[in-house]
């Protein structure tokens, strides 16, 4: 699986691993930001009372207020100062619950009573706390203290706290796809494992090789057991077509051997020879495509004159075939397999088509063709499939011909494709361009 | 696997003997019916058939009678056909046909190195079988003036004695010594010898060798070629012949 792919297990588990590390740093983040918050607008308060008593005291020593307060009357008080500051003045009421007033009542001076204050914050540079207290009939004392100290550090807190977060993230991050990659491993080692399942290899198995107990050691050998009893019913299966075929053919040879004995002219024994010989055939194709089947076949390669090995092959087979070639080639193949498979496919050509059928070599394939009504299109569309035969010729033939061919043919890396010519018959190419298979 | 369907070049089963002399063949089968009908099939083509239903008592069989050839069966009672095979050549090279019921590789390789000839797969049309056996015999009764001097256009070389470094085969006499010391050899392996000697360093691809020395055409198999020359290299001495991958066999002259 690609590294990059964004749907990889791998990502998936990053994103959770930084979504989780993101909430923590929020609610975290949220709380410390919070309680800053509170501590800065308190000891900002503190700090204006603070000024705002000693200022009061000198009032009342020297009846002037220090240089850095100033005294208003009540129409000069920021509103909200004023409407706090009334409060006191008129009958004891609740305080106000508004976040950036307050009143202060328990720590000023007994004989004075009430200090106002006022958070007057306009983000993003005007962060003033005043405070305010009456010292005479509409003069006010009034202090007004700069914030932004506080509001500075506040923000400084809020960007270390992102920063920190980025920083967990460029770490947590890989890390949480790196930590995958030991299950990401057996995960893709299982897949292999299953893809060589499937391409033949029935031996493989995923193992358990980690000791972690856990769902995917479950997963693969839920798997492995899976692939050993479909492998062991494979296997009797085709043990029983071997088995089969193995002990049909001493009594073959035997009946062969005899049928041969009996007279020639005579019809009778013509016949038992002529069932005999397909007899003889069905064991031998069924024998054959149950050691195809295991995978048990080999090729033997030598280098071989196309043309020619056809050419023979073609007139061995005794039927009235064209044979051409053109620009014939020398192909390192096997030529037993060759002859297998053009053997069968002229068979299958004569018994299905129509005459002329003819066979033609160009460079290293080779062409057999017939003026029949062609493939049915189920063979076109799934290849050839054993016993099966164009429903009406049941009878002639028993459809295992063109599965040797197809076998044999994957044997020699070639490729056999079964096209229908445009003018009418059925076309078979037999590929011998070497690597034509992976095309 | 043997083209066996070729049942339309069968000659007349009561047709020519193949000598003035029957050729006697011993066939070693334990299925009755196939020894039997085997027998009855060979007696037509002229052969004296002589049979055997296990291992031993073919063995005896053989050691009784003066065969020129001989059928054997792979699975076979008491003394299975690899291990008789075996016994066989420890004192004759006469020629052997195997006859195998499995055509997988094992059973052909393991009969092939016990010095069998050739095989054939049961069940084979009995002209095949015979057509296999004539090519032995012929193996077998070519003299110096058989077909191979002549096609190596040889056969007017004033001198019939070949040297190959410690090797030298006499055309005339079919004989081989390897530094003096005569070299058993069966028919086949010296008819493949002189092949080679025929044409010393050149390459001789398998399907040439099968066609000139077995008489198979394509449908041969090759590992005939190549275990009989394995057979051959253990006798004359491993680097005589060499093999030239992908293409065959040479032999050494020097």
């Amino acid at each position: 699986m690609d590294f990059l792919n964004p749907r990889a297990l791998r990502w998936k588990i990053a994103a959770l691993a930084a979504a989780a590390c993101c909430a923590v740093a929020a609610v975290v983040g949220f709380l410390v930001h919070d309680a800053t918050r509170e501590r800065g607008l308190r000891v900002g308060t503190d700090r204006t009372l603070t000024r705002l008593i000693a200022a009061e005291r000198e009032y009342d020593r020297t009846g002037r207020a220090p240089a850095d307060i100033d005294v208003r009357s009540r129409d000069e008080l920021p509103e909200p100062l004023a409407r706090d500051l009334a409060t006191f003045v008129g009958t004891e009421t609740e305080p106000e619950t508004g976040a950036v007033t307050g009143a202060v009542t328990e720590s000023g001076p007994p004989d004075t009573g009430a200090y106002a204050t006022w958070y007057d914050a306009d983000p993003p540079n005007w962060f003033w706390m005043w405070g305010a207290v009456a010292v005479a009939d509409d003069r006010f004392l009034v202090v007004r203290d700069d914030m932004s100290t506080e509001v500075r550090s506040l923000q400084l807190l809020d960007r270390s706290i992102v920063k920190s977060v980025l920083a967990a993230l460029l770490f947590v991050v890989p890390l949480a796809a790196l930590a995958t990659e030991p299950i990401n491993r057996r995960l893709r080692h299982g897949a292999r494992t299953a893809r060589r399942i499937a391409d033949g290899d029935l031996d493989a198995r995923i193992g358990t090789a980690g000791r972690a107990r856990d769902e995917v050691t479950e997963m693969a050998s839920a798997v492995d057991d899976m692939a050993g009893a479909l492998q062991r019913k494979l296997e009797n299966e085709r043990r029983f077509t071997a088995d089969v075929a193995h002990e049909l053919r001493t009594p073959l040879m035997g009946l062969v051997t005899a049928a041969g004995l009996l007279p020639e002219d005579d019809e009778a024994a013509g016949l038992v020879r002529d069932r005999l010989r397909a007899l003889n055939a069905l064991v031998e194709d069924l024998l054959e495509i149950s050691r195809l089947d295991a995978g048990a076949e080999r090729a033997r390669l030598d280098p071989v004159p196309l043309g020619e090995l056809v050419a023979d092959v073609v007139r061995r087979t005794g039927t009235d075939t064209r044979v051409g070639a053109v620009d014939a080639e020398v192909v390192e193949t096997d030529p037993r397999r060759v002859e297998r498979i053009v053997v069968n496919l002229v068979t299958n050509a004569h018994r299905h088509g129509a005459a002329p059928v003819e066979v033609t070599v160009t460079g290293a394939r080779i062409t057999v063709r017939d003026h029949g009504p062609g493939f049915p299109a189920d063979l076109l569309e799934r290849g050839p499939q054993r016993f099966r035969t164009g429903a009406s010729e049941r009878g002639r033939g028993h459809g295992l011909g063109l599965t040797v061919a197809q076998g044999q043919s994957e044997v020699l890396g070639a490729r056999l494709t079964f096209t229908n010519a445009p003018g009418g018959g059925a076309v078979a190419t037999l590929d011998l361009t070497p690597h034509a298979s992976a095309a | 696997m043997t083209s066996n369907a070729q049942a339309g070049s069968v000659p007349d089963p009561r047709g020519p003997a193949p000598g003035p002399a029957p050729v006697s063949v011993l066939v070693v089968e334990d299925d009755a019916t196939i020894r039997r009908a085997v027998q009855l099939a060979l007696e037509r083509y002229g052969y004296r058939v002589d049979v055997a239903a296990d291992g031993l008592s073919g063995l005896e069989s053989f050691r009784a009678g003066a065969h020129d050839l001989l059928i054997l069966d792979v699975m076979l009672p008491e003394l299975d056909g690899i291990g008789l095979c075996h016994r066989i050549r420890e004192e004759s090279p006469v020629p052997v046909l195997m006859m195998s019921a499995r055509g997988d590789a094992l059973d052909v390789v393991a009969g092939l190195e016990a010095g069998a000839d050739d095989y054939v797969i049961k069940p084979v049309d009995t002209a095949v079988m015979v057509a296999r056996i004539r090519a032995l015999l012929r193996r077998a009764t070519f003299g110096p003036d058989g077909p191979a001097p002549e096609k190596s256009g040889r056969d007017r070389a004033p001198d019939h004695i070949l040297t190959f470094g410690d090797l030298t085969v006499d055309t005339l006499g079919m004989e081989v010594r390897r530094a003096g010391v005569t070299v058993p050899l069966t028919p086949t392996e010296l008819r493949l010898l002189l092949e080679f000697a025929a044409a010393p360093g050149s390459v001789l691809d398998r399907r040439r060798l099968l066609r000139d020395v077995w008489d198979y055409g394509w449908e041969g198999d090759t590992r005939v070629v190549d275990l009989c020359v394995l057979r051959l290299r253990k006798k004359i001495g491993s680097g005589r012949i060499e093999t030239v991958r992908g293409f065959g066999y040479k032999l050494v002259r020097g």
